[in-house]
């Protein structure tokens, strides 16, 4: 049985964080989902709630999902980032991929949720 | 006049027939059922002319619900989603499920159509992206209603400014809900474009520079 984590749902649009934390809630009952809508954002709750995953969209208001994620990598080194994200170009999957973070597009499903919370119990 | 030769014209119809069929394969995820989709049609026109036809084609003589997007890079363009303005909320439902009460939906639904357009025009982007091998860099999604020339209109285009229209169709199988994608390129942008064409074919013909 695994024990409950902390999954931090980065996304400017509440109806993409209402499904993911929908799908989470579905899949890992018991589990916290913290919510963030902008990079800047992100950066205090994960320092506040010191999360097991951060999941993170790319483009949003402000500071945005790369540079959030740069950051991020740095503070919590040990904390597995992934972009989920409707940018699927190659430019974008190269970056995450330089940063050591993951990368899954957009929309949401249930699957896709379900392929990033099975990195933490692999 | 722009003009562009046969085999151009026919690699743009078969870049965006490949990008169309990624932003479809997204919709149908969203929905969670079949999307069928036309093969794009292409014409070259003034602004105010675009927005006559996407109006009649559409059957809409009055009100849309559009999402557009403004992406740069390689070229630029206007790409808008459009939705009859009376289907939206079934299109969120579809989205979301059965399990967000009607009144919080009802609240979010400009965010959710946001977001739907902003999952399909980037999936139909970024595949162009990807097949011209340049990035392209999106805005965040913009969300209105209005007739199809308002629609138009709020990209900044003027009425008489004569763009490249490229018009799909898609209709949701089971609940038959049309929608329309545009891609709107200013004649500037379209040399930009027809230079990323001939790279491709350049490519593809063996000839390019990787």
């Amino acid at each position: 049985m695994s024990t409950s984590k902390t999954v931090l749902i980065v996304d400017d649009s509440r109806v993409s964080r209402l499904m993911a934390r929908q799908y989470i809630a579905g899949l890992r009952a018991g589990w916290i989902v913290e919510e963030a809508g902008t990079g800047e954002e992100a950066l205090i709750k994960a320092r506040q709630v010191s999360p097991d995953l951060i999941l993170m969209d790319v483009n949003m208001p402000g500071m945005g999902g790369i540079a959030a994620a740069e950051q991020l990598r740095q503070e919590l080194p040990a904390v597995p980032i992934s972009l989920l994200t409707a940018n699927v170009q190659s430019a974008t999957r190269e970056r995450a991929s330089a940063l050591g973070i993951g990368f899954v597009g957009k929309p949401i499903t249930e699957a896709r949720i379900a392929q990033l919370l099975a990195t933490l119990e692999a | 006049m722009f003009n562009l030769s046969e085999l151009e014209n026919d690699a743009l119809i078969e870049i965006f027939n490949i990008g169309v069929g990624q932003a479809a394969a997204s919709m149908s995820a969203i929905v969670n059922e079949a999307v069928r989709m036309s093969v794009p049609s292409i014409s070259f026109i003034p602004r105010a002319e675009a927005a006559r036809q996407l109006g009649k084609s559409a059957g809409l003589q009055e009100r849309i619900c559009g999402v557009s997007q403004h992406f740069a890079g390689a070229f630029e363009t206007e790409a808008i989603l459009m939705f009859p303005e009376d289907k939206s909320l079934e299109i969120v439902r579809l989205m979301v499920g059965e399990a967000v009460p009607l009144k919080e939906l009802t609240e979010m639904e400009q965010e959710a159509m946001c977001e739907i357009g902003n999952i399909m025009l980037n999936s139909c982007v970024g595949t162009l992206a990807n097949i011209f091998q340049h990035e392209l860099q999106g805005s965040l999604p913009q969300y209105h209603v209005g007739t199809s020339d308002q629609i138009l209109t709020a990209g900044g285009s003027q009425a008489a400014s004569v763009v490249l229209m490229l018009h799909i169709d898609f209709v949701l199988e089971r609940h038959q809900i049309h929608g329309y994608v545009a891609f709107v390129l200013d004649i500037s942008a379209l040399r930009d474009m027809k230079q990323q064409i001939n790279l491709y074919i350049a490519r593809a013909m063996g000839q390019g520079q990787g």
